[in-house]
């Protein structure tokens, strides 16, 4: 366990589903070297398959005993689905009819697949909504426990679980132990890879670059210990924000305000049925157990008393009127770090390794 | 597994014989260099093939469903081995065979590359018997060499290549220049995954990524199978080569999944170079089958409550706590055996599901060192010690 934890709140009822965060991780950290197939940040419609398909039957994570499960390690083209591109160059002209704009792979799968079909029967009483989705940034990772070679480790200043790329040798029993799927295999380094929470972001300050994009300012982020903090505030002081599917056992480090906001259903005539409302709670109980219902209780407590007195620090907190509100990350913390450890303030590898342990002339880098 | 248990316990001593740790290969002396040798160099006419025997990994099992489930038939397999030296450098050939070619290098989340590997004992301070076979033990250091098959591989790590790393489509150039610009990515892409570990014990292992060992490692895809070989000095900064080396040897089948514990392995086997004395220690210790009796053996385990933390055979059940004892006659040493049974925490191997139980752990920590969780046996007797090391000499695979 890390001395502090960073966390993530999301809020879902805020949440549209505009990518803007997935593409923002993926401009930044996945559009290339092997891993343009990942989305370490992935908006998925639930219910849906999700991204990797059906993440949640693919195993990992620990059961009541605390035993690692086993789990599946999923196919790049059946479960993440291969990154099609486009010939561009024959919009340049010149080009044979044959050679017209055209996919580079004929896509049979990809995230986003099923968006936005959700489940019941329209008009009646479909639904869905939608799941941002990261690393958890676990406090008991079942990526770490997984791993064989010690290449997975949790910072102590801040829980960022990171690889350490100089130790792994792309085993993959990471990928089958998170329980989330959230670690990805780069076939072309023959390594792991997964969110790095933006640590070089953080480190000056800065919310991670989904966050920061975030149009629907869904997202929250600081320390979990700070009592000041959003994060605190809604994890601990509210208890309205859940980890998703704690029942793995791993401890996320993301937590979600559960959509409480939902139409109210039809009948066959097409007509309101008043006081229905087309989200199963049961849905909602299996993604964030069963906390979920004083979460609600106390969110629709709380709009309440804000829309009869006009005051809720909770309803202020999630209104987020200043993005910069949504954020606590004070950059001389790092700094402070790094001078305790005598360190770069940016080392980005655990440095337990790095001297050398065991080699002999002067060690690696 | 049961019928040559049974049968071998039926038969008591005299079954021994057949199950005899591999014989020394002989490296035969030339005079030629052999740093860069190749599995086509015509040397290898000179060299003599011994029989050694790779036991599957099952000491402690892995978190991979489907691989697991691709490895269940738990077979041993045949290689043959041959070597030979210059005074120098020592060149060893390795032969198994392998139905599937299995490269990695290919855009895929789920397959896996045929391999092999070397492991080298390190120099040591400690007395006491050779490192343990996994990965060596605390101040007993081995030397692993690997070698992967693969494709092409680009990788961009260390190298500051920075500019190409790049997707083609969002260079922003067409035509000419675009071709230019794939011919120098694939240019820079390594066509060798040959690796040199250093490691002290299970999780210790790290990359030697300094220059400080001189090794040159390739395999080569025939009828059926392969052809590996491996050169490295006899003595460097990391190990120093008496008459006689020990050596262990492991491959990977890409086609079942293996990869890291999912691998099949020996025991350590005597390399006794030509023209050089023998070093006796090495060579009795990698084939000394023990003096005890193994059905006796057999009832002092049972007796000492052994399967209440180990798997003993892989008919059993398995027990969490223990590493798995179904595989342990076939890649490890009686010496290291009686080590294990009477000074537990020697080496401390993993519990066959090492995150497994967080109540009951498989180590302790006292004093900063961890400290097996196995009771110390150092009160048995020699003559049950050397019973119940016959028996778990007993306890290996069948040879696919």
């Amino acid at each position: 366990m890390s001395k502090r934890q960073l966390a993530m709140v999301m809020d879902l009822n805020k949440c549209i589903g505009c990518q803007t965060c997935t593409v923002a991780c993926k401009t930044q950290w996945t559009n290339r070297n092997g891993r343009e197939y990942m989305y370490w940040n992935n908006v998925e419609t639930y219910p849906g398959t999700g991204y990797p398909k059906n993440w949640m039957e693919l195993g990992g994570g620990f059961d009541a005993a605390g035993d690692l499960q086993p789990g599946v390690i999923p196919n790049l083209e059946a479960d993440y689905g291969v990154p099609w591109d486009y010939n561009y160059e024959s919009l340049m002209g010149g080009a044979a009819d044959s050679q017209h704009f055209h996919p580079n792979v004929s896509p049979t799968w990809g995230p986003n697949w099923d968006e936005d079909q959700g489940a019941g029967a329209f008009p009646q009483d479909n639904y869905f909504f939608y799941l941002p989705r990261i690393c958890n940034h676990c406090t008991n990772p079942g990526c770490l426990s997984a791993c064989p070679r010690d290449a997975i480790f949790k910072r102590e200043e801040d829980g960022v679980v990171l690889v350490d790329l100089d130790r792994c040798q792309g085993y993959r029993y990471c990928i089958a132990g998170c329980p989330y799927k959230k670690i990805y295999f780069n076939p072309k380094i023959s390594k792991s890879e997964k969110c790095i929470l933006c640590f070089p972001r953080i480190e000056q300050g800065l919310p991670p670059a989904c966050a920061q994009q975030c149009v629907g300012r869904i997202r929250f982020v600081g320390f979990l210990d700070d009592e000041e903090s959003q994060v605190h505030k809604l994890v601990h002081k509210y208890k309205v924000a859940l980890g998703l599917r704690s029942d793995y056992g791993t401890q996320p480090n993301v937590y979600y305000i559960p959509p409480t906001e939902s139409p109210a259903k039809f009948d066959a005539e097409g007509k309101i049925i008043e006081g229905s409302t087309r989200l199963p709670v049961e849905e909602l109980e299996k993604l964030f157990g069963p906390a979920v219902h004083d979460a609600i209780k106390t969110l629709k407590a709380e709009m309440k008393k804000r829309k009869e007195t006009g005051v809720s620090e909770l309803m202020d907190l999630l209104i987020a009127y200043q993005h910069s509100d949504m954020f606590r990350l004070d950059n001389n913390y790092y700094q402070q770090v790094a001078r305790e450890h005598k360190r770069n303030p940016l080392a980005p590898v655990d440095t337990r390794y790095v001297a050398g342990k065991f080699t002999k002339a002067g060690g690696h880098h | 597994m049961k019928k040559i248990l049974t049968s071998l316990l039926s038969l008591g001593l005299a079954a021994s014989a057949a199950l005899a740790a591999d014989a020394p290969v002989n490296a035969v002396k030339v005079s030629d260099d052999l740093s860069a040798i190749t599995a086509d160099s015509a040397l290898w006419s000179k060299a003599k093939f011994s029989t050694v025997t790779l036991y599957p990994q099952t000491a402690i099992h892995m978190n991979d469903k489907k691989a697991n489930e691709a490895n269940s038939a738990d077979k041993a397999k045949k290689a043959e081995v041959a070597a030979l030296h210059n005074g120098k450098t020592i060149a060893l050939m390795v032969k198994w065979a392998d139905g599937t070619k299995n490269v990695q290098g290919l855009y895929s989340s789920d397959t896996y590359s045929d391999g092999f590997a070397v492991q080298f004992a390190g120099t040591t301070k400690k007395a006491g018997p050779l490192p343990y076979i996994g990965m060596g033990s605390d101040g007993r250091p081995v030397i692993v060499h690997l070698q992967k098959a693969t494709a092409s591989v680009y990788e961009p790590n260390g190298n500051k290549d920075v500019s190409t790393q790049i997707n083609r489509q969002q260079t922003g150039i067409f035509g000419q220049e675009l071709k230019d610009y794939d011919a120098k990515v694939a240019s820079l892409a390594k066509t060798d995954y040959e690796r040199v570990f250093v490691g002290e014990g299970f999780r210790s292992l790290t990359e030697i990524k300094d220059g400080s060992v001189a090794s040159a490692a390739g395999m080569t895809y025939g009828v059926g199978g392969w052809n590996a070989t491996l050169a490295r000095p006899l003595s460097d900064a990391y190990m120093s080569s008496t008459g006689t080396v020990p050596v262990a040897i492991a491959v990977w089948d890409g086609d079942k999944l293996g990869r890291n514990g999912l691998k099949n392995l020996s025991s350590w086997v005597a390399v006794n170079l030509e023209g050089m004395k023998p070093d006796a220690k090495i060579v009795a210790e990698a084939t000394e089958e023990s003096k005890g009796n193994a059905e006796k053996g057999k009832a002092a385990v049972d007796a000492n409550g052994c399967a209440g933390c180990h798997q003993i055979t892989a008919n059993d059940a398995p027990s969490f706590m223990g590493p798995s004892l179904a595989n342990v006659g076939g890649y490890s040493t009686a010496a290291y055996l009686r080590e294990s049974i009477v000074k537990p925490s020697a080496v401390i191997v993993p519990g066959y599901n090492r995150n497994a139980h967080s109540n009951t752990p498989w180590y302790n920590i006292e004093k900063g060192k961890r400290v097996s969780a196995m009771t110390d046996f150092g009160f048995l007797d020699k003559k049950t010690v050397d019973d119940i090391v016959a028996y778990l000499k007993t306890l290996k695979a069948e040879v696919e």
